[in-house]
This record gives structure tokens, sequence and C-alpha cells, in this order.
């Protein structure tokens, strides 16, 4: 088995955002950048699977600033192999199917049968790559995957859905996974394991044809307006804790 | 009974040899095949300190009585030495006797005198440990102890017994013992003739030897090991500044130790020589929080682990011998080394046990989001790198920026000082007095980041050594002449770790000493403070692993205040409980946090309405402690910055 875990940096949105010049984007400036937090999960996964399985595993990302040190950290964690996929123009804020028609030839080209990538990530709220990926590639996709096991002939995917669900499914093929959450959390890294990566100078593949169809585009970005459900309460410690019983006391949320 | 024959001495003194050395064989063993440690630099000052150490008992008699019967048994087992001399000389060598150097006036006086001397030490040994019964002995092997008392008690008695008969026989000058003239005049009184006497005599020196080879055969097997190994242990101590923290070895091959086989021989020795005192644990933080830690049960157990002789059978090390909780216990407050009379090294043991733990990812969750922050941010918070610099915004002038212009004094300001909202207040505080006092001083903004202190400890050592490097890298490329900062843990890593990596030798000021400076040259001029009653905490890696003692006391004075120390200060002072990355931890298990121990001392006092402290972290940890406590009323928290009022201009 051969995964290709797809990596995406991604503004720290714990951060405080400001809105650019043009009104549909965030002022990247001074904006830090992160390891997608679905992403680490799919990593994680596919390390699990690894280890589990006997899997390789090959990061990608697609070249820019600092994909360097974050593809040198996937080795860190156990990825075999990093490859960052270059390319020739994008749009300011890429479409997944755009991002897709970039990394599927290279993922053909690396010979993954299985594909992982985060469900999800700030600027793609609507999980839209592991869809794309999907297409693009002509296999299926599974998305809010909350696990893999391997199994003699595939995969065993577990999904998670709202209210308790969950679902089995068996990917007897190749897939793309779009995932949620790892079987467990990602392991910690000691800045040692991460020292000895920064010697690993990631390869460099050249990704497809840039996408020609039609793609979603942000139109506005808006800060929250603020609504007039928030109340202040005022007073020493007892005074508020008071107040605080007597809402959920109210609300239903205590009896007695 | 005849006296020993020559022959049968020598068969008894090969015996307890044998069983000796059979008995310490797994030690010695231990300590061939471990690793090196590089301990033989300086003999003469090693020496030297060894000599002042033991000859003075000085962190013995930190506890008074304890400490004096310590000292009246090591003396007395000196003095006695020459009766072993004497008794096995003669035994061995018929006619042998210590007549010519004073056998039978001085030294028969003195053996005398401190057969009486070791008794009493004994006495108060034994009422010590089973009457008084100090906390620090729970966990101790009291079967062990009892033994060597009946054994010492065994060999002073015979020997004293020996003197008595021999003087009553006619075969030993009485002039000079007057206890043993006094138990012969006694004996005779009894009716003991002078056949009697001899056979007595003879009895008595059997027993003697028989006493002091059974000692010896014992000794291996037990706390009195240190006997032997206490000289040589302290000979061997580290004299390394205390603020470094060894690096792993590179022969090692892994950052931390896993097996018990890693230790250096020094560790062993080290473990070999536990008196099971209990200094260390009664001066642990995280024991007295009744955290699974004391120092003196990891030092036994690692000696446990070592003379089971039986490695792989015994589980795991790590987990197994030492859980996990017990290793991030601890605060690395260096209590427990300051106070061990063997100058027994546990720190680096944890840390080095922790690397390991941080290898394998076996780290909490509050660690590990701590780390993992580091890592992407620089800052334990995970805030934005270029927010460090924010505080500067509210001071009212502009602060330098070190990377774009040269300054007098660059400083360090510290995650807790640059990014703590109860921290920052003295972060600006401390920037408005430079400011006032004219000293050129500039930052490095956001090319800053954690100094690594702390995740040095917390076994991190891999994302120390990138952020020091990364530190190291941003203030070379900056003109100063010194390094100022509020924090100690900055500071203990800027003035003691750094230069060890090969970082520049520039000098490092705590901000006190900065203030103390200038108050000093008239650059600060106070208004008189309110005369009212202060105590004060010594900051672990501003006292006790950098000597700052004297600079915030003198600052405290200056400004008008009354210090009443707490009975924990300088050395001795009480952890907050936010050190060695346990400010990441979480509170399981904690019974009572080190920090309101600290602040229930303080209230102890009386009179001090101000608990200071020069520390960032400090002022989160005992702000909290205080309305943990609900003793707002009674004291406030200041950092020293906060006392210094300048004088209307
Ligand atoms: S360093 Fe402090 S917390 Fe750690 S074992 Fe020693 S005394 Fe206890
Ligand atoms: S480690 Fe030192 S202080 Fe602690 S019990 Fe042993 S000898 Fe005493």
């Amino acid at each position: 088995m051969h995964a290709a875990v797809v990596l995406r940096l991604v503004p720290d949105i714990a951060d405080d955002l400001e809105i650019s010049e043009s009104g549909n984007d965030i002022d990247r400036e001074w904006v830090g950048m992160k390891l997608n937090e679905f992403d680490d999960h799919a990593l994680e996964e596919a390390v699990l699977l690894k280890e589990r399985a006997g899997a390789s595993v090959t990061a990608v990302a697609l070249d820019g600033d600092g994909v360097d040190k974050l593809l040198q950290s996937a080795i860190a964690r156990g990825a075999d192999r990093v490859v960052k996929i270059t390319y020739d123009e994008l749009p300011p804020l890429p479409a997944a199917a755009a991002v897709a028609a970039i990394l599927a030839d290279a993922i053909q080209a690396l010979g993954a049968d299985v594909v992982l990538t985060g469900v999800q990530t700030p600027e793609d709220a609507g999980g839209q790559l592991a869809a794309a990926l999907g297409a693009r590639l002509g296999w299926p996709h599974l998305s809010a995957v909350a696990g893999v096991q391997p199994a003699p002939d595939g995969l065993i995917v577990r999904q998670e859905h709202s209210g308790g669900y969950a679902t089995r499914v068996h990917a007897a093929g190749p897939v793309v996974l779009g995932v949620q959450s790892a079987s467990q959390p990602p392991r910690y890294v000691s800045g040692s394991k991460l020292r000895q990566a920064i010697g690993v100078k990631p390869e460099k593949r050249a990704g497809g044809e840039a996408f020609a169809g039609p793609v979603a585009m942000v139109r506005r970005l808006a800060k929250p307006a603020s609504g007039g459900g928030a109340a202040m309460w005022k007073g020493d410690a007892d005074a508020v804790a008071d107040q605080f019983v007597a809402l959920l006391r109210e609300r239903g949320l205590l009896k007695g | 009974m005849p006296m020993p024959s020559p022959l049968a001495v020598l068969a008894l003194i090969a015996v307890a040899v044998l069983v000796a050395g059979y008995r310490a064989r797994v030690l010695i063993a231990a300590i061939a095949r471990a690793p090196a440690a590089h301990r033989w630099d300086q003999p003469w000052q090693r020496l030297g300190f060894v000599a002042r150490e033991v000859g003075l008992h000085r962190r013995l008699l930190q506890i008074r009585l304890s400490g004096s019967f310590h000292l009246m048994i090591f003396c007395g087992f000196v003095v006695l030495f020459s009766a072993i001399v004497a008794d096995f000389g003669a035994g061995l060598f018929p006619g042998f006797s210590l007549h010519a150097i004073g056998g039978d006036t001085w030294i028969a006086l003195l053996q005398d005198v401190f057969a009486l001397v070791l008794l009493a030490a004994i006495g108060l040994a034994i009422w010590h440990r089973f009457v008084i019964r100090p906390a620090r002995f729970a966990g101790s092997r009291t079967t062990d102890a009892t033994l060597i008392y009946l054994f010492v008690i065994a060999i002073v008695l015979s020997m004293l017994t020996e003197a008595a008969s021999g003087i009553a026989a006619g075969n030993v000058a009485g002039g000079w013992r007057p206890v043993s003239g006094a138990l012969a005049a006694a004996l005779t009184g009894a009716g003991l003739g002078a056949d009697g006497a001899a056979a007595l005599h003879a009895g008595a020196t059997w027993v003697h030897m028989l006493a002091i080879l059974g000692f010896l055969a014992y000794i291996p097997g037990s706390k009195h090991r240190h006997m032997f190994t206490a000289i040589p242990n302290i000979f061997f101590r580290p004299l390394t500044p205390r603020g470094v923290l060894p690096a792993p070895p590179e022969a090692r091959g892994q950052v931390g130790i896993s097996k018990i086989e890693q230790f250096t021989w020094k560790d062993v020795l080290d473990t070999a020589s536990c008196t099971e005192c209990g200094r260390c644990q009664a001066a642990c933080p995280a024991f007295a929080a009744g955290q699974p830690l004391s120092p003196k049960k990891l030092i036994m157990d690692l000696r446990d682990r070592i003379m089971a002789d039986a490695a792989d059978s015994a589980g795991p090390l790590l987990g197994g011998t030492i859980s996990e909780q017990t290793l991030w216990a601890c605060i690395t407050c260096g209590a427990c080394m300051t106070v061990c009379p063997l100058h027994i090294e546990h720190v680096p043991k944890i840390v080095d046990m922790r690397r390991q733990l941080v290898e394998e990812a076996r780290v909490g969750p509050g660690l590990q989001d701590a780390f993992a922050n580091m890592q992407r941010t620089g800052n334990s918070m995970g805030k934005p790198a270029r927010q460090r610099a924010r505080w500067t915004k509210d001071v009212g002038f502009k602060v330098k920026d070190a990377r774009k212009e040269p300054v007098d004094i660059l400083w360090f300001v510290g995650d807790y000082a640059s990014f703590d909202p109860r921290a920052q207040r003295i972060t600006i505080a401390f920037a408005k007095l430079l400011h006032a006092a004219g000293v050129d001083f500039g930052i490095l903004s956001d090319a800053e980041q954690n100094s690594g202190n702390d995740i040095r400890r917390a076994g991190e050592e891999g994302l120390f050594q990138t952020l020091a490097r990364s530190n190291m890298d941003a203030l070379s490329e900056c003109t100063f002449q010194r390094i100022v900062t509020t924090d100690p843990h900055s500071l203990n890593a800027l003035r003691q770790e750094y230069p060890a990596l090969g970082g520049a030798h520039a000098p490092v000021l705590h901000h006190t000493d900065l203030l103390l400076e200038l108050i000093e040259a008239g650059a600060l001029k106070l208004k008189p403070g309110s005369g009212a009653t202060v105590t004060y905490h010594d900051p672990c890696y501003l006292g006790r692993y950098n000597g700052g003692f004297g600079a915030p006391r003198a600052l405290i004075e200056r400004a008008g205040y009354r210090l009443h120390e707490m009975p924990r200060n300088r050395e001795n002072s009480f952890c907050c409980g936010a050190g060695g990355g346990r400010i990441w931890g979480d509170d399981t298990g904690v019974t009572e946090r080190p920090s309101e121990n600290r602040i229930k001392e303080a209230l102890a006092l009386g009179d001090a309405t101000l608990f200071v402290v020069a520390c960032p972290k400090d002022m989160v940890m005992y702000t909290a402690a205080i309305e943990a406590l609900d003793v707002r009323g009674k004291l406030a928290v200041r950092d020293i910055v906060d006392l210094l009022e300048l004088a209307e201009a």
C-alpha cells in the first residue's frame, strides 16, 4: 500500500484576523501559517497505516513559503518520502478544484493507491479537496473519516456522522479519504527528531496543468455582525456566579 | 578461651573480605561497566572541597541534632580505627602494639573518651529515629539502620570490655584509660579474678574482632556503604556551574536514558552512596505537594534496580522502576541537590529519563501543547511572534529594536513577561524605570524566542537546542554591552547554558542587579517607601542556581521597606511550583500546591503585608495562590519593581 498525504499550510485563525483591502481575503501580511489541523490527523492516520500494515507514506504539498519545513516535520513524524509540487500559476485564493488539478497527476505518477487529506481547512470550509481529487483521479472518495483499519483486500474506513452515528465502509480499491480525526491523537514529535529531519531536502515534482473550468470564488468576507445576545454580568465572583446559576436554571439546564 | 591465633585472625579476615567482596560484586561490576563520566579534572580543588565538606560537616549540620550526632559518630569511628589497628595488628603479628606512638597514653585516652561519645551519639540516633521519628525517614529502611546501631554498640562495648578485662588481668596499662579503668575496678569489685579476667579479655577480643568483621561484611548491602563511598562521591561531584544541565553524551547514541545500564559510573556511585537520610525528600516541594515523587525514593529505587542484577527480568525502567508521574512531578528546583550531604545529583537523572519519554512522545497534553506551540511560534502560549513586542505600545516612548541599532543594554524579555497580562504590567514598569534612568536599551522584538531553560529541564533537548541556537543567532547580530532580563529562567539560560553551547559571554544581569546599580549610581532617585513590612521569595533560578540573593534584598531596603524573612529563604527557598516545565503540567494528585504552601509560610510571619517576588512566573503563580486561599485582604504579591517609586523630579 502506498499512501499519499496532502498537507496544506493555512492561516492561523487563532490570531486576530483583518480583512484585506480587496474585501475578499484576510490580510495575510501578519498572519502566521500553520499545518491544517485535519491534515495533521491525516498524516497521523497514514503513519499508523505504515505501522500497522507496512504502507509506505509520501507527504505532498504545493510548493510555497515554509513548505520545506512543513515536509521535514512530516519526515520526523514518520513519512518515508516528501514531495513538493511545483506549478506555474494559481489564483490568490485557489479553489479546491484548481488545487486538485495540480496535485492529481503528481499523485498518480507517485503510484499512490490511497490519498489522505484533511476533511476541510479554514479556506476550504466546504471540504471540497478530497472530493475534487477523487473526481480528478477517477477514484471514490469518503469524507468525515475517523479512522482507517487495514483489511486483507483494502481498507475498512470508519466515518463519523452527527447524532452519534457511524458507518464502516469497505474500500477495496484506490480511494481518497477526507480525514476528520485519526484513530489516535497526532503524536508529539520531539525537537531532536525535527532537528535530524532538517537535513532532508524535499523532492520537487511538476504538477498538472491548471484547471480551466469554472471554480467557486470568495466574493466578500465580513466580520460577524455582533448580535444583541450578549449580556455583561457585573459584580464580584459570588454575584456573577448567582446570575450564572439563575440563567442555567431559567434555560432548564439545572434542576432543583 | 585463648587469644585468637594469627592463623585464626587471618582466616576470619579472609572470610569477611570474601563475603564483603561478594556482597559488593554487583555494585563494583555496575560501576566498572557503566558509561564514562569525566570527573577527574581539577583534583586539588576537589580534594580541598572534600576536606572542608567532610571536616566541617557543613550540610549535615544544617539539621542541628542529626548533624551533631553524625559528627560524633564520625569522630568516634576515626578514633576507634586505632583500636582496630591495634587489635588486628596484635592478632596477626603477636607483639604488635601502638605503644611507641602513644597507644597506651593519649591514644588510649582518646579511645576511652570517644567510646563514650560514640555510645552517646548512638543513643541520640536511636532516640531520634524511634522517638522523634522525623518525617524524612518515611520510606527509609529501618531494619538496616537498627542493625548498624547494634553493630556499633557491639564494637564499642566489646572494645571497652577488652580494655577493662585487660587492665583487670594486668595485661593492659590502665593509667590513661579512665573509663575502662573504672569498669575494671567494677569487675574486680564484683569478684572477677585474674584468670577470669584473662579469659574475659580473650573473649572480648574475639567478640570485638568478630563484630568488626561482621560489620565489614554487612556494609556492602547497607546504607552504611557511605563510609566508603561518601568521600569519593563528594570528590567526583560536578564542577560545572549549577545552572548548566549536562547535554546527552554522544556515545549514548540516544537523547535520553531508557535502560539502567545507561547511567554513568558516577550515577551508580550516587545511588550506592545514598544514606536514606531523607533530607532531599523533606526539601522537595513536589513531595510536599503530595506528588508521587520523593528524590530519596527515586535514588533508592534506581539503586535497588542496579543491585537487582537482573536487568531484563525487572521490567522497563521508565514506567516500571520509575513511574512516568514521578518523573513529571519534578520542578527541577534543585533543593534536593542543595541539601544532600553526599552531593548526589538527582535532577540530571530525572531529566535524562524525561528526555527519553519525550523522544517516545510519552508526554501529557499540557506539556505537549506547550512544546508544539514552541516549535511553531517560539513561545509556550502559541502567540504569534510579532505580538511579542506588543507591550511596547503602552510604555509611552519608543523601545529600540536592537536588531536595527546598537544599544548599551539588550533586554531579553522572556515569554511570560512579554505575553502574560499579569506579568506585562511589571515589564512596562521596568521599561519606564530604565527610560527614567536614561539607559540606552533595546529588545530583540519578534526575533526573541523562549530561552529554552524550562524546555530543556522538561526533557525536550532538541527543542532547547533549536531555541537556543535561534536566540544565539539573533543576539550575535546585535551590538550591545550587557544583557538584562526580569526572568530568572531566561537569566539562567543566557548566563549559563548558552555559553556552554558556545554562545558569546556577554554579562547577563537580572533586573534587580541593574536597578540596584542605577540607584547606587544616582541615576534613579526613589521616593521613600511606606516602611511596611514585606517578605521576599527567592526564585530558584535567580537564587539557588545563580546566587542572586543580595540585590533584591538591597532593593527592598533602598525602597524603604522592612524585610521579614520567611524561614525557608535563600538557598533553602521553597519553589513556587512552576519550574522545569511543571507550569504546563496538570495538578492531578496535588494535595497542596507548592505556591499555596509558600503563601501560608508568609502569612505565618504575622506582620508581612506584601509578598515580594522577582520573577514573572512568580507573579502569576502567587497571584493565583492568594486567590485560591482567599487571603487577598491579608497579603498582596508585588514585584520588586512595584516597590520602586520614582521621586518627583
Ligand atoms: S529538583 Fe526539586 S522538585 Fe525535583 S526532586 Fe529535587 S527537590 Fe524535588
Ligand atoms: S539522596 Fe542525599 S539527601 Fe536524599 S536521602 Fe540520599 S543521602 Fe539523603
